[in-house]
């Protein structure tokens, strides 16, 4: 009976034939895939070059905001000094002005000694 | 086969190895039978047994160059068709409760045996556990002997057969009690 059954599953499963084009569609498939790998590896450089990118102008901003603000500071800087020379400019003048103003005045000569 | 086809498959080999398409197709035809006849034994549905067996002829494609020999070749399919299978049967357990499909002989191969009797024993491997139906499969379609099927599903040889033992034990059960046979359907093409 065992030997009668093991024969009767090898009749029962004998290999069947796969739904027709089967070969094409795997070759099909493994065309496409083949394509999309070497699409990747061709283009595995393009996010390294935008990463690059990015970080480039990153670099470049930063550097530009630096010499902005520096040159912000210097032209401040410029503009306080002209500021302290104006004023004192103007207190010196101030100054003599109270300085004259104090002087006693002499009267005219008239010449009486 | 003969030495001259052993040879030529060989030569496929080398050449699919190097990128020749044509010659993994060769491969393919080759080994289109043995693959798709396991995936859909073990899946009872000839769609999913061709998207399986596309995925195994993938697999290969990026492994081509893993491969040593045809001997090589032909163990690494019936090993990556049989664990493709029982991962597809674990993950999705509805496979298991596979009814019994109207299992017509196919017209162009003959039977010597009864072919009703191998219609029914179909529908019972069927319903064998994943791992058991492999084992089955791998003994009776593939006709491989128990330490083959231990190295194929990567199980110790006396677990293999332990599950043949009681794989051929349930099917004589089964065949024998009618009642434990549910009606075949009539509306499934044959498998």
């Amino acid at each position: 009976m065992s030997d009668d059954l093991e024969k009767q599953l090898r009749e029962a499963l004998r290999h069947v034939d796969p739904p027709p084009g089967f070969a094409a569609r795997v070759s099909a498939r493994t065309q496409s895939e083949q394509r999309h790998r070497w699409l990747a590896a061709r283009h595995r450089w393009v996010p390294a070059t935008l990463a690059a990118s990015v970080l480039l102008s990153l670099l470049v901003a930063y550097g530009w905001q630096l010499r902005h603000e520096r040159e912000q500071g210097l032209a401040a800087r410029q503009q306080l000094i002209e500021a302290l020379r104006l004023t004192g400019e103007k207190l010196d003048l101030a100054y003599r002005g109270v300085q004259d103003a104090s002087k006693p005045t002499v009267p005219p000569d008239t010449g009486d000694t | 086969m003969t030495d001259g086809d052993a040879c030529s498959l060989c030569d496929a080999l080398a050449r699919a190895r190097s990128g020749d398409a044509a010659a993994f197709t060769t491969l393919v035809r080759r080994h289109q039978r043995a693959v798709y006849s396991l995936a859909l034994r073990m899946l009872s549905d000839r769609g999913k047994a061709e998207d399986l067996a596309q995925e195994v002829f993938i697999r290969l494609h990026r492994k081509l160059a893993l491969v040593q020999s045809e001997t090589h070749l032909l163990f690494w399919l019936r090993q990556v068709t049989s664990r493709l299978a029982i991962d597809r049967l674990r993950r999705e357990p509805r496979y298991e409760q596979v009814p019994l499909p109207e299992d017509l002989p196919l017209a162009a191969e003959s039977s010597s045996g009864d072919p009703l009797l191998q219609q029914q024993l179909r529908a019972l491997i069927a319903q064998l556990p994943a791992a058991a139906r492999a084992v089955v499969l791998l003994r009776y379609q593939e006709d491989l002997d128990p330490s083959e099927i231990a190295q194929v599903l990567e199980m110790p040889v006396n677990t293999v057969k332990s599950h043949l033992k009681r794989s051929l034990e349930r099917l004589r059960e089964q065949l024998t009690g009618e009642a434990a046979v549910p009606a075949p359907r009539t509306d499934d093409a044959p498998l």
